[in-house]
């Protein structure tokens, strides 16, 4: 069922035409859209802020609003407001557009993920496929802004951005895929049906067969691979500050800056996503709503970032290489002819 | 091992007696290079003549064993300029020898002793810049402190210190024209002089193959602010003492303090009283735990990229000793606590609650190292970002005049507390800290330990402290309202400040206010070292390297 099903039912329509069927599909994309940029508005000026304090022994914002919460406001008209400077020699208009690309292409990726409550936007066979395509178009801005910028930190952080998404990208869709075997489809709302049957029956307790509990291995793979997918600590070396000061986005500033860095926060919620997707049943949980259980699902996910960018050093540049492509593809190639070779044989 | 024939074994015992140096048997091993001597008040000097500078101080380094080349002071006179080379050994640094290089008024030049001790290469250039001696056969004589554009040398004499020369930027080269040097496939880039991981004002000129560091020059300079010449400007009882404190700014002040104080009190022969080294022994001390923790902070910060976890941690326990010290001295940073013949005042009333505070936080340190152990230390990650990683082996580090935990981590068993004691060291209990792998994670693991070792030695003089008798506690002795030192005694003294061995060098010239005032300071010697840690390796080792050599460019720039 997608969003604009969902609405055509709410609103008593009963079978839509193609023409209605396409606004409510706008309308039901204007609406993903605002709550996921409503998370990241939370994310980035306050939870952020909060999660790293409580890690490092600090308070944080707490002077505007309640919990100081208003910062987001307070964030948002400064951020607005300041200056946009661009840089002598930029290379326009991919100076311009790489932010652009950046939110835009993390904001693709939720249009097929299943959030519960029959919220999709769409529900194409290649769901899967869709997803690891549009994300990976964020390397393409990576590479626009390091480049565009005429600046060499930004030109080393886009090399390494570029050099480390596509070690990474190849055991993360390898992963992916061995889920796949499972389920038989890339549809990615019956990748989340089939995570609904039970797994374990203990008493009054059932576990559903969600992949993460199918096969541990194959789920600590992609989470890895995805800390490295969105750049956060122990793989943050394209942003890398002490070392290459910003990495990509050093010449960024005001509404630049902020598209840039939203994108990064668009990018680690739609991580959580696919992991949510892929791994945990998507929206599924007992008592609340599936919504409410996908949100969650995916600030998890975000928790565990700021938990690792807290506690975790980085890798060196050339050790992030060196995992993606000796360790982790090994590893994912390893898992996935097992992986083959027990659905074989089993099924 | 090496088929080629040993080097012939130093003979590092020439003129070691029971008495100490024998100078004359070092004389005639020097032969017709010297032509007089000189009495410093902490070692004999030899003078030589200028062209003869490679031959005096390689038979010292090679026959006689003085391998460590502790600072390079030059100076104008009347009628010549002079360059005292002060000599070491790491293995007894109160062996001491210095060698005097006078050269003529009308042109100062004397032969360079780079090629005997690599560390000449800055103190050299600095004596270039700032008094205007040349050096022959110098690798890179240019200027070190001042911008290239600068008029004169401002320690000579008839410097005009009323006129004060703007330097505008468009005097400078700019350094984005000069983008590939050679025209080769290696990519220049500047880091800093405002880079988040420079710790201050330091540029780093960078040629880069790949991201792998081809070439690393370091561009200093931008913090001076002639301590050195205002010292001179300050009379020896009150006027000096502020301002160690701000050479190594990081809650190090009462370690640079120290060796105002130790310089002064030698050389105007002024007695402290036992109470006032056992607070200054604690007060050091609880500065070094600060200057460590923040180090170790920093480095943090390094290697994890964000104020994470373990930098805020380390603030948090450095705050506690701050509150200390602030209850001690009424300051945070610039305590200005110690005086000649003692210190300002003594503990803060009431005593008991001082020796609460202080050993709770005691108390507490095993557990938070143990912390730092668990988080840092023993982080996976962390090892194999710095094991192996910045690796400068010893012989190199001691021909840099490396010093302190950067000495230590490479196996240098070096450290002038206990090797040329002073304070209240020599009757307590503690011990040195080395570590053998030369490496970031050695040099970090240094100052972990010596932070225990602190702890052990303030321990120790609270307990006496505590027990000190009420009547006997003199903070101060008898010190004159004036201190008139005779015409030209020389001094050069030094101590085991946070970063290493910082001196002083001073000569009076009858006044109440140094002749000449000379500061070695560990960092500048040690940051002159990051070259052979950093070229071949990363940016990241490059950085990581740059934050365990845990420099301060209030100390390195003066």
């Amino acid at each position: 069922m997608t969003i604009s099903e969902t609405l055509a039912g709410a609103l008593g329509l009963g079978a839509v035409n193609p023409l209605e069927d396409f606004v409510l599909s706008l309308v039901g994309a204007a609406l993903v859209g605002t709550f996921i940029l409503l998370n990241t508005a939370v994310a980035g000026p306050w939870a952020k802020r909060k999660i790293t304090a409580a890690f490092t022994d600090r308070i944080a914002v707490n002077r505007i609003g309640p919990f100081g919460l208003l910062i987001i406001v307070a964030d948002a008209v400064r951020m607005l407001s300041k200056e946009l400077v661009i840089p002598d020699g930029v290379d326009r208009p991919a100076f311009d557009l790489a932010p652009l690309v950046l939110v835009a292409s993390a904001l693709l990726g939720f249009a097929v993920i299943p959030m519960g409550n029959g919220i999709q936007l769409a529900d194409p066979t290649v769901g899967l496929a869709f997803l690891f395509a549009v994300a990976s178009i964020a390397s393409v801005a990576l590479v626009m802004a390091g480049y565009a910028s005429n600046n060499k930190y930004s030109m080393l952080g886009g090399l390494r951005a570029v050099a480390q998404n596509v070690a990474y990208e190849i055991p993360l869709v390898v992963t992916a895929m061995s889920v796949v075997l499972f389920t038989g489809t890339l549809q990615t709302s019956e990748i989340v049906a089939a995570q609904a049957e039970p797994l374990l029956q203990l008493g009054a307790l059932s576990i559903p067969s969600w992949y993460a509990f199918v096969n541990p291995f194959a789920f600590v793979l992609f989470l890895a691979a995805n800390m490295a997918e969105v750049g956060r600590n122990p793989f943050d070396t394209p942003e890398a500050p002490t070392e290459i000061v910003a990495g990509f986005q050093t010449e960024y500033s005001s509404v630049y800056f902020v598209l840039a860095y939203l994108g990064e926060f668009i990018h680690i919620f739609l991580g959580g996503a696919i992991l949510a997707t892929v791994f945990l049943g998507g929206p599924a949980g007992p008592v609340l709503p599936g919504f409410v259980w996908f949100t969650i699902k995916i600030w998890a996910f975000f928790l565990f970032t700021q938990w690792c960018r807290s506690a975790i050093p980085r890798v060196r540049v050339d050790q992030v290489i060196e995992i993606g492509w000796k360790g982790m593809l090994v590893l994912s190639f390893a898992n996935l002819l097992l992986t083959a070779v027990i659905v074989g044989v089993i099924v | 091992m090496s088929l080629e024939a040993p080097e012939p074994a130093t003979q590092a015992d020439v003129g070691v007696t029971d008495d100490g140096l024998d100078y004359d048997t070092l004389e005639a091993l020097l032969g017709d290079v010297v032509i007089d001597r000189e009495t410093h008040l902490n070692a004999e000097a030899f003078v030589v003549q200028p062209d003869r500078v490679v031959d005096a101080l390689s038979v010292l380094k090679n026959k006689a064993g003085f391998d460590h080349l502790s600072c390079v002071t030059a100076q104008e006179y009347e009628d010549r300029y002079e360059s005292i080379y002060h000599l070491k050994k790491f293995d007894d640094p109160t062996q001491e020898v210095s060698v005097v290089v006078p050269t003529s008024v009308h042109d100062p030049t004397s032969q360079s002793a780079e090629s005997v001790f690599r560390t000449a290469d800055w103190h050299e250039r600095e004596a270039y810049d700032l008094v205007g001696i040349e050096y022959d056969d110098h690798p890179d004589l240019r200027r070190i402190l001042l911008p290239e554009t600068w008029q004169g040398h401002p320690l000579r004499l008839d410097a005009d210190q009323e006129q004060p020369q703007v330097v505008p930027l468009r005097e400078h080269a700019n350094p984005l024209q000069e983008d590939h040097p050679g025209g080769s496939d290696t990519m220049f880039l500047n880091i800093g002089p405002h880079h988040p991981a420079t710790h201050g004002v330091l540029h780093l000129k960078t040629t880069l193959n790949g991201e792998q560091v081809a070439d690393v020059e370091s561009d200093i300079g931008y913090l001076h602010r002639c301590e050195e010449q205002m010292c001179q400007q300050g009379t020896y009882r009150h006027q000096i003492m502020p301002y160690p404190d701000r050479w190594d700014y990081i809650s190090a002040g009462m370690l640079n303090e120290w060796a105002y104080a130790r310089t002064a009190e030698d050389l105007a022969d002024i007695e402290v009283p036992e109470y006032a080294q056992v607070i200054r022994t604690m007060s050091a001390e609880l500065c070094r735990i600060a200057s460590h923790l923040l180090a170790l902070g920093t480095f943090a910060l390094d290697i994890y990229g964000d104020f994470t976890a373990i930098f805020m941690y380390s603030i948090r326990d450095r705050e506690v000793v701050q509150d200390i010290l602030e209850d001690l001295t009424g300051q945070r940073l610039m305590f200005n606590y110690f005086r000649l013949g003692g210190v300002a005042w003594d503990l803060p009333e009431p005593r008991e609650q001082f020796f609460e505070k202080t050993r709770d936080f005691l108390d507490e340190l095993p557990s938070r190292l143990e912390e730092y152990h668990n988080l840092v230390t023993g982080n996976e990650v962390l090892q194999m970002r710095s094991v192996d990683t910045g690796v400068i082996e010893p012989e190199v580090a001691k021909n840099y005049g490396c010093t302190g935990p950067v000495a230590r981590g490479s196996g240098i068993d070096y450290d002038l507390r206990r090797d040329d004691p002073y304070g209240y060291y020599e009757e307590l209990d503690w011990d040195v800290v080395t570590e053998d792998g030369c490496d970031n994670f050695s040099r970090l693991l240094v100052r972990l330990r010596e932070v225990e070792e602190s702890g052990k030695i303030i321990d120790q003089c609270l307990n006496l402290l505590e027990e000190w008798p009420e009547d006997e506690r003199t903070i101060q002795s008898n010190v004159p309202r004036t201190i008139k030192p005779d015409p030209d005694t020389e001094i050069y003294r030094a101590v085991e400040g946070a970063k290493g061995e910082l001196g002083i060098y001073i000569r009076s010239d009858g006044t109440d206010k140094p002749g000449r005032f000379k500061i070695r300071s560990p960092c500048f010697s040690n940051l002159q070292s990051l070259p052979e840690m950093a070229e071949g390796e990363f940016i990241p080792d490059l950085i990581a390297a740059l934050g365990s050599l845990d420099i301060v460019l209030g100390e390195v720039d003066r």
